[in-house]
């Protein structure tokens, strides 16, 4: 009889334990940057920025969702109350690779234009650029 | 890449021969869906936007996969289950301002307009007309609008599990700030 008890206690434990689980995994919140997740590629600018003007197509379904990072050199800084941006840039090129940071991920006072960077973050596409969102200063 | 180089190029000649375009990187596009079960909202800071001051046409071009949702989850479903973004990486916007001459580009102030063109998400095109403003200020120019959007109009399959959580007509608000080419 108590044995019984026993496990029935134990099983509603582990029931309540399972839907703690899954309640915390369903209502999890997003990450801000990437700085956390595993590298898929190691890029510089101008080469990620080559293949999406060559064939969009395969370079989406290279890069889309992939956390990359880039490595080229800061042509402007912008920021505003959402976020800050670096827009790493050849000097000649008329695209480059847009690299979009939390506000709180990046104090755009710390970086100057004309320096190199790295960059991780997560690639959502190409519009007149290459677009890096969730990024994060390596 | 010639060919795309020469076509800048030219366009650039051409340009220089009509009053500059504006251009926008950072647009901000951000919508809600009320319902009594959950508010969903999401905020897309990269949209691409192009306004001609001469002719009042506009165009928007932005990643669906840019759009930002506060729980990671939402933002998965909203990907892969309702948008396919994998297939569709983009929506855009093509049309012009119905009333150019009421704005007058060169003097500070806000102005009504209202805008109409062909809205393209998920692959489908709908005309759309919508109100908004635009704020000139200086060298810098402000579009805001605010308009709805009926996801069953652009092919997007809500599942009837989830019907409660999601608005049949989703709020889209735009806020973009442009500058000279």
């Amino acid at each position: 009889m108590s044995k019984k008890i026993w496990l029935i206690i134990l099983f509603i434990v582990l029931a309540l334990i399972a839907a703690f689980i899954v309640w915390r995994y369903t209502f999890r919140k997003s990450e801000t940057t990437a700085a956390s997740m595993k590298t898929d590629f190691y890029l510089d600018a101008s080469t990620l920025l080559r293949e999406f003007e060559n064939n969009e197509d395969s370079a989406n379904y290279r890069y889309l969702d992939k956390v990359i990072v880039v490595t080229g050199t800061v042509e402007s800084v912008t920021s505003d109350s959402l976020s800050v941006s670096l827009y790493l840039k050849e000097t000649d090129a008329i695209s480059g690779v847009i690299c979009s940071f939390d506000r709180d991920a990046l104090d755009p006072v710390t970086i100057q234009a004309g320096t190199t960077v790295k960059v991780k973050g997560i690639c959502t596409g190409y519009l007149m650029d290459v677009v890096i969102n969730k990024c994060s200063l390596e | 890449m010639k060919v795309k180089i020469l076509f800048v190029v030219l366009s650039v000649i051409f340009q220089l021969t009509q009053a500059q375009k504006l251009v926008c990187k950072t647009g901000h596009i951000w919508f809600y869906s009320h319902t009594p079960m959950e508010n969903i909202e999401a905020h897309n800071k990269q949209a691409v936007s192009i306004l001609d001051p001469s002719t009042g046409d506009m165009q928007f071009s932005l990643l669906i996969k840019a759009f930002e949702f506060k729980i990671a989850l939402m933002q998965v479903h909203f990907n892969e289950n309702y948008m396919e973004s994998d297939k569709f990486p983009k929506a855009s916007f093509k049309g012009k301002i119905t009333n150019p001459d009421k704005v007058n580009f060169k003097k500070d102030g806000v102005y009504e307009v209202e805008v109409f063109g062909d809205l393209t998400i998920h692959n489908i095109t709908k005309p759309v007309t919508a109100k908004g403003t635009i704020e000139v200020k200086g060298a810098s120019l402000t579009a805001r609008s605010k308009f709805v959007v009926t996801p069953h109009d652009y092919d997007i399959a809500i599942p009837s599990i989830v019907e409660e959580k999601i608005a049949k007509v989703i709020e889209v608000n735009v806020d973009a700030t442009y500058t000279a080419n």
